[in-house]
């Protein structure tokens, strides 16, 4: 029987243009180094159980990332997060380790905070908006889509817009595509280069993930 | 020192970021200011090339072990890298700390094939360091050329400040040795090259005046100061078990030509084919012994977690202990579900055996390489593969279960005859037949027979050296014929672009005149030509033509009179040697392997010690 676990881990600055696809190759050898008992598929090629929650995009920067990893032996957690620790690339870190499964299938929603050139002023006009179009690019053309409702809010302070979307495998909204609707319709604003981080996810309640 | 501003702006606008902004695992992060020496080691191809090549860890681990030193990387930045920089006014930079290339003490470049050249320029170009070496300053680093083409450094004379001839362990300390005192007693540029053109091993182009015959070849080339040795010899390590292997290899984030760690089974190859540079340069053969390469083996399966171990060497089957390695390894990566990676292994009962043991392979491509159609031709080149070992082996390995093989042949080849083209195409039928001779072959699943067919490069320090390059028009004749000699359905032909292998021959075989040549090719835009889509063969023709410069004359028959451009660089075999076998090749007579019968190269002079060479097995 294998034991499940799931890692709660921070990916900065350092590491930020690692891709998904090559995070996941990242972390199957830092597991080989530190030498952790992994479960592995069956078949003709086996690849170890390893499952992550909403992959992150190119350039961003997170502090509430999830691994679930399934192991073939038992391990106290915190000796799971210290070994992989001092293994891991710099810029990647383990915050928390736990036995069980996640609730990442539930996730919902993500918080992000976004850090423009400029900050924005009056949000509220913005958010007040009952349709925002956007131009989306699908596989049969561009098409035009309404992502107010996958915004539940946004706050902004000096230098920062915190910005709570729908996220997950139903409706993902990225906050590149907020920025680029911010710039669109507000009045005279423009962003410039922004820089990303993720600050948390949530299930539909809220809740903590 | 300084890094570059706002490096975001520059990775957030490319594809593959990664490749610029290091932090990979392992990669060595020194504190600028605590060195005293800067050395960038350049790659001048992308990072998935680069990154994968041994030679470059290797001394990047040897330079980083020093503490006084901090050695980082550069690679050619891809197309939408280059128009960032250019745009945002960014120079080349070294991937560990982002600093810009001009502010190193040193840029060491290593040469490994000749269609890098344009990239050489292309860099010196992005990284705002002058092209030519008399234009640099006390503000610019030393220019560092090394690795296989150094042999031949001679087209790239201007553009580098100095070469480097043979293996880098030792000599790289010596120089680095040299900096300091240099800096310590406060010389010019030329004094620091003038100190070195003392060590073995190193050639300083400046040095040296190139006389000219009138019809275009060399008169002389003669040292033009004391320092300056005749002859340089290259350097090579004696004792492999002592000489400091990497631990740690860089483990890159994205994936790269060969995503896997390496052990170095020995340097040079005993068997002498007349084609094969590497097989003359690297002379002679040195082992690793078992025990060191077990332990190599274990401290980067350890440090890098990689899924994959290499046997780097030139011919990993003449390893005289490649049993009881294989035997060793075997229990280590077996535990650790690594599995082994073994090119250029002759296919035999035991590798087969081997093979089927370590590596998840699909039975479905294995490599021979017979390199030429006809017993004669393979007489000719001294390589010593019989039709009846081809086709026992191929049986062997059909009857394993593999039902595709990959043969590999070259056209072009010195004393070629069509019966010599007409014999590939005969092979291989004969290949797919002993698939459906043999009773314990698959027939259900078929058979495929791939032929792929390089054109022939004649190379500096190989008994062909002296030989006459077929031009493109020849090659593409060469091909027709060999097309319509294949009968069989079951024979795939893949032929290689032969516009570039002339190109390849004409900087091979290059002297000083070709500088020009790349100048103007790198003013035309000339880069990343091993890149098909990047390759554009009517740039270099016009940069020939505008230069007044004919190929022709690069790819004509030498005689041995003639001074020949890398006649002043000395690998250690003789050319008494070289055209002795090049007069064998004429007769299609053989030459023993340096492990059958010394044939009295030269080689065993370069030897400080008898441990782990070849030439003194006996
Ligand atoms: S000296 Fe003899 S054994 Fe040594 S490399 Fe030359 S031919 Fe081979």
């Amino acid at each position: 029987m294998n034991s499940n676990y799931y890692l709660r881990y921070e990916r900065d600055e350092r590491v930020k243009y690692v891709s998904h696809l090559d995070f996941v190759r990242v972390f199957g050898r830092a597991i080989r180094r530190a030498h952790i008992p992994v479960a592995y598929s069956e078949g003709f090629n086996p690849h170890p159980l390893l499952g992550f929650a909403l992959p992150l995009s190119v350039g961003y920067t997170s502090e509430c990332e999830i691994i679930e990893i399934a192991l073939s032996e038992e391990i106290a957690p915190d000796e799971l997060q210290e070994r992989l620790n001092a293994v891991l690339p710099d810029g990647i870190k383990i915050l928390s380790a736990h036995e069980g499964k996640s609730n990442m299938k539930k996730l919902d929603i993500a918080v992000y905070n976004v850090f423009p050139e400029k900050t924005p002023s009056g949000i509220a006009a913005f958010l007040s908006m009952k349709e925002i179009l956007i131009d989306k690019k699908t596989k049969s053309g561009i098409k035009e889509c309404d992502i107010r409702p996958d915004i539940k809010d946004i706050k902004v302070t000096l230098g920062k817009i915190e910005m709570t979307l729908s996220a997950g495998s139903r409706n993902n909204l990225k906050p590149e595509v907020v920025i680029a609707a911010m710039n669109k319709y507000m009045d005279g604003y423009e962003s410039g280069e922004c820089s990303y981080h993720r600050k948390q996810i949530y299930d539909i309640d809220m809740n903590v993930i | 020192m300084s890094t570059i501003k706002n490096p975001d702006a520059l990775f957030r606008k490319v594809q593959k970021a990664t490749h610029y902004c290091g932090g990979e695992l392992n990669s060595v992060i020194k504190n600028p200011d605590e060195v005293q020496i800067r050395y960038a080691f350049a790659f001048p191809d992308t990072y998935e090339v680069g990154m994968s090549h041994l030679g470059m860890k290797i001394l990047y681990h040897v330079l980083n072990q020093r503490e006084d030193t901090y050695c980082e990387r550069v690679f050619a930045p891809w197309l939408d890298m280059e128009e960032e920089m250019k745009k945002q006014d960014v120079p080349l930079f070294t991937n560990e700390t982002l600093t810009p290339v001009k502010e190193f003490d040193f840029l060491g470049i290593t040469l490994q094939y000749e269609m890098c050249y344009s990239n050489i320029l292309n860099m010196l170009s992005l990284a705002k360091i002058p092209l030519l070496a008399k234009d640099r300053t006390e503000d610019d680093p030393f220019v560092n050329g090394g690795g296989p083409c150094a042999y031949n450094p001679e087209p790239l004379a201007d553009f580098f400040d100095f070469f480097t001839m043979g293996e880098g362990e030792e000599v790289i300390g010596e120089l680095m040795d040299a900096f300091k005192e240099w800096k310590k007693e406060g010389g010019t540029r030329e004094d620091y090259l003038r100190k070195i053109a003392r060590i073995e091993g190193i050639y300083v182009p400046s040095l040296y005046d190139v006389e000219y015959n009138e019809d275009g070849t060399i008169k002389s080339m003669t040292p033009n100061c004391p320092e300056a040795p005749k002859k340089v010899r290259k350097r090579i390590i004696s004792d492999l078990d002592a000489v400091s292997y990497p631990d740690k290899f860089i483990v890159p984030f994205s994936d790269i030509v060969h995503d896997r760690s390496n052990i170095e089974v020995f340097r040079g190859c005993i068997r002498g084919c007349r084609f094969c540079q590497a097989g003359m340069i690297y002379r002679p053969v040195r082992e690793k012994s078992a025990d060191t390469l077990l332990k190599d083996a274990c401290s980067l399966i350890e440090s890098t977690g990689y899924e994959e171990m290499g046997l780097s060497s030139l011919s990993t089957s003449d390893y005289t202990q490649l049993e009881a390695l294989t035997d060793k390894l075997l229990e280590v990566t077996e535990k650790e579900k690594v599995s082994l990676s073994l090119p250029s292994l002759r296919v035999d009962n035991f590798s087969l055996d081997l093979m089927e043991r370590v590596q998840k392979v699909r039975k479905s491509g294995l490599t021979f390489a017979p390199e030429a159609g006809s017993q004669r031709m393979r007489d000719v080149i001294n390589k010593n593969v019989s039709e009846e070992d081809l086709i026992k082996s191929a049986t062997l390995a059909f009857e394993g279960g593999w039902n595709g093989v990959k043969l590999y042949f070259m056209i072009g080849l010195p004393y070629e005859e069509c019966s010599d083209i007409a014999g590939i195409a005969d092979l291989a039928h004969k290949v797919v037949d002993c698939f459906y001779e043999s009773e314990k072959t698959n027939k259900r699943r078929g058979v495929n027979v791939t032929l792929s067919v390089a054109s022939f490069v004649p190379k500096p320090h190989t008994p062909f050296q002296w030989a006459r390059q077929d031009s493109m028009d020849e090659l593409y004749e060469k091909q027709l014929f060999l097309k319509n000699e294949i009968r069989s359905r079951k024979v795939k032909y893949n032929y290689h672009q032969n516009d570039i292998s002339v190109l390849e021959g004409v900087f091979a075989r290059g002297d000083r005149k070709l500088s020009a040549v790349l100048l103007r090719a790198h003013e035309l835009g000339c880069k990343l030509d091993g890149w098909n889509e990047c390759f554009d063969l009517e740039k270099w023709k016009k940069a020939f033509s505008d230069c007044g410069i004919d190929m022709a004359f690069y790819t004509r028959e030498r005689d041995y009179d003639e001074v020949l451009p890398w006649d002043f660089v000395d690998i250690g075999v003789s050319r008494d040697f070289m055209k002795n076998e090049n007069e064998k090749a004429k007769q299609a007579a053989t030459t023993p392997n340096c492990r059958e019968k010394c044939s009295g190269c030269g080689a065993a002079s370069l030897c400080k010690t008898k441990k782990g060479c070849v030439c003194f097995e006996q």
